[in-house]
């Protein structure tokens, strides 16, 4: 329905500046999904695609042949990795080079949350070593006129 | 010619200057020990004269080096290298940090000015404390002025025969952006100097930390707030200049300035459990000495040349051997003191419960700090993978986005959950009834973005509907408040909205921050999922139709201007007759030419040409349609608002008691 509505659309406005409509090559499209991938050796961690170097144009060009000779998006990733090692993938490989790296977020942030929980589970009760040599009594009544304070200083608030 | 010699020699008194100021800022480092040593109290005060002097001697060095580039005094080897006449004369003062030398002289330029503004506010705040504070900002000076001088001098002459015309600014570097994002990102980098020198102060002299930390954490915010203005204006220039449409690469340089940002928020979050609840003070600093580190890391990564990046313009072993010295001796003396005197404040309190704000400020710091070790580990896996083994990988934003964004939304989930639950101790039938709407809301915004895009990347409608969430405590928050006010006072509405949010700056300006955070988040969302773009080859009169717009283009036009050539085309927006003006500029001193992409930017979505190369009569054209960009840029004004609003509270100042009676009305 919205396609249909757009051609119309296209239709009302093409007809009186007589503009050639332009559409994007299949393959240049393909090309570029391809390229999205694979990192320009030459660059700053940018992919091929978004790349004006020249090797960034030639790989361009290698990807659009290889599509041409009908060749299969991993063929052509593999071949690229043949000739440039896994560094030309801008994801890094699920082998024992990058298994870490994946891994290493999960285990970081179950360590820091077992240790965060450590140490809001040990404090939960644990009374402070005394401050001062208040007796237990008093410092309950510290404690009482504190809250209270504070609670008074919310109300405010 | 005697004024003519003068103009022409004026950057050696500059650089007599700055051998001055690294020997006073010697002096300044050392007072406070000599006077330990000699038992001399009094020698400790000289730091203080001498940090102001140092300031002083510095910036004529500066000024020396901007009048050698003003007056195009190519003699000097760095003017010579990075400026030359036609250059515009904005661009010749900015050219100073155009490169590695000059940055560097930025660098320390800002860290003199920081110590010569702690010294004017701390002579009456914590005098005994100042000349120890001095002392270690003295040592920064000192270190950084070691590298200027003797590896990377900017005062370097070519002579006595020296070229009539200079090469040129890069030209990428010649744009508004690039003028001040650097000096924002510094004084956001260099201003984490100042918690750190204090943090050392406290460990040294057993300061007590309520004390202190007040004041740490207003230096924290300055400096974040910097660090934030800096990344984002990095953003935006690169978004506009280097023409591929985004705004941020997992760049490790990018990384470098993120890392000390996610943990300067993790500080500045966790300073006010200790405020409010006298807790973490080793954590904090821990946060306080990791955050300048990573600083320090960012600097030694850029300039020692170890990445390769569009930032790192100094590939010298020297140089970088000698950050990295530096490094390492700033970070084992400064974990060296913290292990030694670390604890030495006990907790004077404890966590009441699980379900407290504190508590969940923990989990903000757990989640902040594995960000930051996730992007550490990204940014220097390949180096040390490489080192190693000698295989080469690459980590880019393919890896940073799929471990960095989980995390985020985690962030955002936390954000709107800590807001409602109060210190100490949480109720939980109070907590459920709060948390219930904006739940409701968040999960409704989640399933309608998800019914009306499918399929959609699960993040999408997850981030979506969590800022829902957030956007709903935040308001319905502040809704309580001004009724409660209302309830008390009969104001009229709009007066007393006002006078809530300055009743409590310092909350409504984190909430304030916090709007800016989802603001951005939307705008993540919108660009980072909906972008559509084409490459099309494309001759005069052609249409191309993306993302919903039709773009005819009308042609190219070439012309000389000041300093380039310029080839401008010209392309109409047919849906709104609106014009975009990309660019291909040829610099004389550079063979490739650098584009500019063509920019119109509506609230909604941002078109973004870039002009490719020509073939014939046909132009290559990249073509993107980006929605919600400029969601981005504004949120991070609304960030910037709301820390001026947070910072804007006297320290002492008691919010004004509400009259006893209430006015009887007539």
């Amino acid at each position: 329905m919205r396609k249909h509505f757009l051609f119309l659309l296209c239709l009302t406005f093409a007809l009186p500046v007589f503009a050639a409509e332009v559409k994007e090559d299949p393959l240049e499209r393909q090309t570029l999904a391809i390229a999205k991938d694979l990192r320009c050796a030459v660059c700053q961690s940018q992919p091929v695609s978004e790349s004006n170097s020249d090797l960034a144009r030639d790989m361009r060009a290698i990807i659009r042949e290889q599509l041409e000779a009908g060749k299969s998006r991993e063929e052509i990733v593999e071949y690229f990795v043949a000739r440039y090692g896994n560094y030309v993938l801008m994801k890094p490989p699920y082998d024992q080079t990058g298994t870490l790296l994946w891994l290493a977020p999960a285990l970081l942030l179950i360590a820091m949350a077992i240790g965060g929980w450590l140490f809001l589970r040990n404090r939960k009760d644990v009374e402070l070593p005394p401050v001062a040599t208040l007796s237990k009594e008093d410092r309950a009544r510290v404690k009482a006129a504190e809250e209270a304070a504070r609670k008074e200083d919310e109300a405010e608030k | 010619m005697l004024s003519d010699s003068i103009s022409l020699n004026l950057v050696e008194l500059g650089h007599f200057a700055a051998n001055l100021a690294m020997v006073m800022a010697l002096i300044q480092g050392l007072a406070p020990i000599l006077a330990r040593w000699l038992d001399e109290p009094r020698l400790a005060s000289l730091s203080v004269s001498a940090s102001v002097l140092v300031f002083v001697l510095t910036t004529i060095g500066g000024a020396t080096l901007i009048h050698a580039f003003v007056t195009s005094n190519f003699s000097v080897e760095y003017v010579a290298q990075h400026s030359n006449t036609l250059l515009p004369i904005f661009y010749k003062v900015t050219a100073l940090w155009g490169a590695h030398e000059g940055s560097l002289y930025l660098w320390v330029w800002i860290l003199t000015l920081y110590t010569a503004i702690v010294t004017l506010r701390g002579r009456t705040r914590y005098p005994e404390h100042l000349p120890i504070i001095l002392a270690v900002q003295g040592w920064l000076v000192v270190g950084f002025f070691g590298l200027i001088l003797f590896l990377s001098s900017p005062f370097e002459r070519l002579l006595p025969v020296f070229p009539q015309e200079g090469r040129d600014l890069n030209p990428i570097l010649q744009d508004p952006g690039m003028v001040i994002h650097p000096p924002m990102l510094y004084l956001g980098y260099v201003g984490f100097s100042v918690p750190f020198a204090f943090a050392i102060t406290a460990l040294l002299t057993r300061w007590k930390s309520e004390l202190w930390i007040g004041l740490t954490r207003r230096w924290a915010l300055i400096a974040w707030g910097f660090l934030t203005v800096g990344i984002i204006l990095g953003g935006w220039w690169a978004y506009y200049e280097l023409g591929w449409g985004g705004y941020w690469a997992w760049d490790p340089v990018e990384n470098a300035s993120f890392m000390p940002w996610l943990l300067g928020t993790a500080l500045i979050h966790s300073i006010t459990v200790q405020e409010r609840r006298h807790m973490l003070h080793a954590w904090n600093i821990f946060l306080v000495i990791s955050a300048f580190a990573l600083s320090l890391l960012g600097t030694f990564l850029v300039r020692s040349g170890v990445l390769s990046s569009v930032h790192a313009f100094s590939v010298d072993p020297g140089r970088g051997l000698y950050i990295l010295s530096f490094m390492v001796i700033v970070l084992s003396v400064s974990f060296g003191i913290f292990m030694k005197q670390g604890r030495y404040q006990q907790a004077r309190e404890s966590i009441n419960s699980m379900l407290s704000r504190e508590s969940l400020f923990i989990w903000n710091n757990v989640l902040f700090t594995v960000a930051c070790a996730t992007v550490m580990l990204g940014t220097l896996y390949p180096l040390a993978l490489d080192a190693l083994t000698g295989s080469k990988i690459t980590v880019a934003a393919p890896y940073f986005n799929a471990v960095v964004v989980p995390l985020f939304l985690l962030v955002l989930m936390l954000m709107g959950i800590a807001t409602q639950v109060p210190w100490r101790k949480a109720r939980m039938e109070k907590l459920r009834a709060r948390l219930l709407w904006p739940s409701v809301i968040g999960l409704l915004a989640g399933a309608a973005m998800t019914i009306a895009y499918w399929p959609v990347h699960w993040t999408g409608p997850v981030g979506v509907g969590l800022v829902a969430f957030v956007a709903t405590t935040i308001f319905t928050d502040f809704g309580r408040a001004l009724k409660q006010r209302r309830a008390q006072l009969s104001e009229p509405m709009a007066r007393a909205a006002l006078k809530t949010i300055l009743g409590n700056r310092r909350h409504y300006g984190g909430m304030i921050v916090h709007l800016g955070i989802l603001v951005m988040a939307i705008g993540f969302v919108g660009s980072g999922l909906f972008r559509s773009e084409m490459t099309v080859a494309m001759k005069t009169g052609d249409v191309v139709e993306i993302g919903g717009e039709r773009i005819r283009f009308d042609g190219v036009d070439a012309f000389p201007r000041a300093n380039y050539q310029t080839v401008e085309a010209k392309f109409t927006l047919l849906n709104s007759g609106r014009i975009v003006q990309p660019e291909r500029r040829k610099y004389p001193v550079q063979a490739a030419p650098t584009t500019e992409a063509g920019i119109d930017s509506t609230i909604l979505r941002d078109v973004y040409v870039v002009l490719a190369e020509a073939a014939g009569d046909h132009w290559a054209v990249h073509v993107y349609v980006n929605p919600l960009v400029s969601f981005i840029w504004n949120g991070g004004i609304i960030i910037l608002i709301g820390l001026f609003l947070t910072l804007s509270t006297r320290r002492k100042a008691l919010s004004q008691k509400m009259p006893a009676t209430e006015p009887v009305e007539a």
